[in-house]
């Protein structure tokens, strides 16, 4: 009894404090606004809503008592004293808190000025606008109350479990049909691939129809992610070779877009479709002489260098030394559309069809490249460079290959973003780039094509969509990324292996293990 | 004839000789063994043969040619394979693809083929994945081509490693320590396998070996090892009864 008092009030301890941490940060101001927006409940508040944060507050606590129902699953009893343990652990905690910052309020102490979120409006939301007192003892009531619920509900939910066993068949036949089992057929199916294939690529054509201006821009931008992601993917996914200077290569493709095109800093003009192709070019040659040097080192060593070169872009670009050449801090105006046959193809729907385009190009590229002599060749390097050598395989050549490839996809990128926008500067290659498509990588799977698109609508797509969580990105980013290692190293998409061997006899020993499952388990 | 040899080979780490003036012959066809107590310098050999290190002196020959100054990529290419000590397999990959990195450098096709998907690109691949299935079977591992390597146990990961040794139709095979962690029966598995190796396929082969019954079954001649030197070489029979190899590294075992 003693140990399940300590595992679940350590549980409501943990909440406990996740929630002072996000009051502190003015997260529950934008929760309660979403919540009560949403089911439309009026506010007492000025800023925020008070009843909005009332269920924000409940949903939290049947959670609370959910989980903490499930530290203890021997009996009613157990579960019931470490629920109401983990609830009125959290209770207390929150609830002294906010009378505390409430007597602080009361006594016209400027919290503000110390901790930037406690406005005096935000705090009166705390408090539900009632006294100190009040909206304490209020606040750890709905915690106590509703975790206490949680706990009664996760009970009753197991002992259904128990005695039914209809419903252990609907779990189990629910569980067939999960998102792994129509990826496996998906995978196994050719037949199913093109058609899924097929529809994707409809639907993608079709999409843009339908979507405002701003929703095709906000895509778009996706969409360049996308691209740069299955560049980073071959780098990284496929050649092991841990990069953090790819914005390098984006910056490359946007300003050979923007030297070649625009009336200044140089004159060229020569139009945007030439532009493209050498910006590409360009993207391809700097990685391979990038890719020269650095190439020697290995892991760590790599990416601090790539961060380097990243950066060293960055910097030339916006110096006065280059400023005649590169436009320096103000960056590169009225940059070239791309046109055919003399028709401007400048809307947003018109981009947006260039990146889809882009992008099925190199998801063209990347899955015969990956399923050839050269993908093997890249995956043995990066699970063991130096057996790799010993098999022949020639490592530098291969990983500069990989570097080439990568950059090239980044320079289109770039110069299709820079053409979008009809500006460059500085300010767009920041290392947040590298780091974003970096991200989407790890969120989507390392080395999946399908994992990359999930990865940028994740990373790129659902702050659009979520605007008013917009503040809160990165710290959305650290705490997805932090969740994601732990729940699912492998990623949202994780790459599947292809299948080669002909079966004709025995092919129920040769059902693939869960390969998933080993991948975080092992660190290799 | 000779296939492989090495003159006087040395390799220092700091003050200490690793490999000191060890000179070997391994002619074509034949099943030679290097044996010695650990530290002996055994895989400081087959790391120098293969080009993981330059040797400091001497020189090393391969079908006459020297393999002085050749990358590890390099020396594969000229028709060396070898196995590791502690199996080195690409464990996110499955079977089969380790073998197809085996194959790698009879593979001609280049990034522009691949992309393209060339009708010489996909005949090749086509070819090298039935030939890859043909080693699986004769290793067998017959329909575990798909599994992931790290799934496969101990002993199947070390069938798999020789299979993508095997996968360059190499002419001469360098095996560390085959038998390691094996059972009797494995290991007397494994003997015959090496024998067909050589019977069937026609490769040489110089393996490193501790299990005294492996070495004595299956050697043709053997060279012995200690603090880098080579103390003595000979057919089996003479070096169990050599003793300078009794007294440095069979010890008691042998009397």
């Amino acid at each position: 009894m003693d140990a399940v008092w300590k595992d679940s009030s350590r549980e409501g301890l943990i909440f406990g404090v996740v929630i002072i941490f996000f009051i502190l940060i003015g997260l529950t101001v934008t929760l309660s606004d979403i919540v009560g927006n949403s089911l439309d409940l009026d506010s007492d508040s000025m800023i925020g809503n008070t009843r909005g944060l009332m269920v924000t507050y409940s949903i939290i606590g049947l959670w609370i008592g959910i989980r903490g129902a499930s530290t203890a699953k021997r009996t009613w009893a157990a579960s019931l004293v470490s629920s109401a343990a983990a609830g009125l652990t959290t209770a207390v905690l929150v609830g002294a808190f906010v009378f505390f910052i409430g007597i602080l309020d009361a006594a016209d102490v400027e919290m503000r000025n110390y901790l930037v979120q406690l406005s005096r409006p935000s705090v009166q939301l705390l408090i539900f606008t009632k006294k100190p007192v009040v909206g304490s003892f209020l606040t750890a009531g709905i915690f106590i109350i509703s975790s206490a619920l949680g706990g009664l509900l996760s009970l009753a939910a197991e002992h259904q479990r128990h005695s039914q066993q209809w419903q252990a068949a609907f779990f189990e036949r629910f569980s067939d049909l999960s998102l792994k089992r129509v990826k496996d057929t998906f995978h196994n199916n050719t037949r199913l691939r093109w058609v899924g294939y097929g529809l994707f690529l409809a639907i993608s054509l079709l999409i843009p129809q339908f979507l405002s201006k701003y929703w095709n821009y906000a895509m778009g931008t996706v969409g360049i992610y996308v691209l740069m992601g299955l560049g980073l993917n071959i780098v990284v996914g496929l050649a092991g070779l841990l990069g953090l200077g790819y914005v390098a290569f984006f910056a490359i493709g946007a300003y050979t877009v923007g030297l070649l095109t625009a009336p200044a800093p140089i004159s060229l003009q020569i139009g945007f479709w030439p532009a493209l192709i050498a910006s590409v070019v360009l993207a391809a040659l700097t990685g391979i002489l990038l890719g020269l040097p650095v190439l020697r080192m290995r892991g760590d060593y790599l990416a601090i260098v790539t961060l380097g070169f990243g950066e060293i872009i960055r910097v030339l670009i916006r110096s006065d030394l280059m400023s005649p050449y590169l436009g320096g801090p103000q960056g590169i105006r009225d940059i070239a559309g791309p046109t055919i046959f003399g028709v401007s193809l400048s809307s947003e729907k018109a981009y947006l069809y260039l990146i889809v385009i882009g992008i099925l190009l190199a998801i063209f590229f990347t899955n015969h490249l990956q399923n050839s002599r050269v993908g093997r060749a890249w995956m043995a390097i990066r699970e063991d460079e130096t057996v790799a050598q010993a098999m022949g395989i020639n490592t530098l050549y291969y990983k500069l290959l990989a570097f080439a490839t990568g950059a090239a996809f980044a320079g289109v990128g770039g110069a299709l973003f820079a053409a979008r926008n009809q500006y460059t500067g500085p300010a767009d290659h920041t290392l947040m780039v590298s780091i974003n498509v970096l991200c989407l990588l790890i969120v989507g799977g390392m080395g999946s094509i399908p994992g990359v698109i999930v990865g940028a609508f994740v990373l790129k797509g659902f702050p659009e969509i979520l605007r008013e969580l917009e503040l809160y990105r990165l710290l959305t980013f650290g705490g997805l990324l932090v969740v994601m290692m732990v729940l699912r190293p492998e990623g949202l998409w994780p790459a599947p292996r292809r299948r080669l061997e002909l079966y004709t006899e025995d092919s129920s020993t040769s059902a693939p293990e869960d390969e998933s499952a080993g991948q975080g388990a092992e660190k290799v | 004839m000779v296939l492989l040899e090495t003159r006087n080979l040395t390799k220092r780490f700091g003050g200490l000789s690793a490999v000191n003036r060890v000179s070997i012959q391994v002619p074509k066809g034949s099943i030679y063994s290097i044996i010695g107590p650990n530290g002996a310098g055994k895989t400081t050999l087959f790391n120098c043969i293969t080009g993981f290190y330059p040797p400091d002196e001497g020189d090393m020959l391969f079908k006459g040619q020297t393999l002085l100054g050749y990358a590890p990529d390099r020396v594969t290419c000229q028709g060396i394979s070898r196995t590791y000590q502690n199996i080195r397999l690409f464990p996110a990959m499955t079977a089969l693809e380790n073998i197809l990195v085996g194959a790698h450098p009879r593979l001609k096709t280049n990034w522009v083929d691949a992309i393209l998907h060339t009708p010489r690109q996909r005949e090749e691949e086509k070819m090298a994945i039935q030939e890859a299935a043909e080693l699986l079977n004769f290793v067998g591992l017959k329909g575990k081509g798909d599994l992931l390597a790290r799934n496969l146990p101990y002993g199947e990961q070390r069938q798999l490693e020789m299979a993508r040794a095997l996968a360059n139709s190499p002419d001469l095979i360098l095996l560390d320590e085959p038998t390691a962690g094996m059972n009797p029966n494995e290991s007397a598995n494994m003997m015959r396998f090496i024998r067909d190796l050589r019977e069937d396929m026609g490769i040489t082969i110089l393996l490193i070996e501790h299990d005294m019954k492996v070495v004595m079954g299956i050697s043709e001649y053997i060279y012995v090892l200690d603090f880098g030197e080579l103390i003595a070489e000979g057919p089996p029979d003479e070096i169990q009864k050599d003793p300078l190899v009794i007294e440095s590294y069979l010890g008691k075992s042998a009397t």
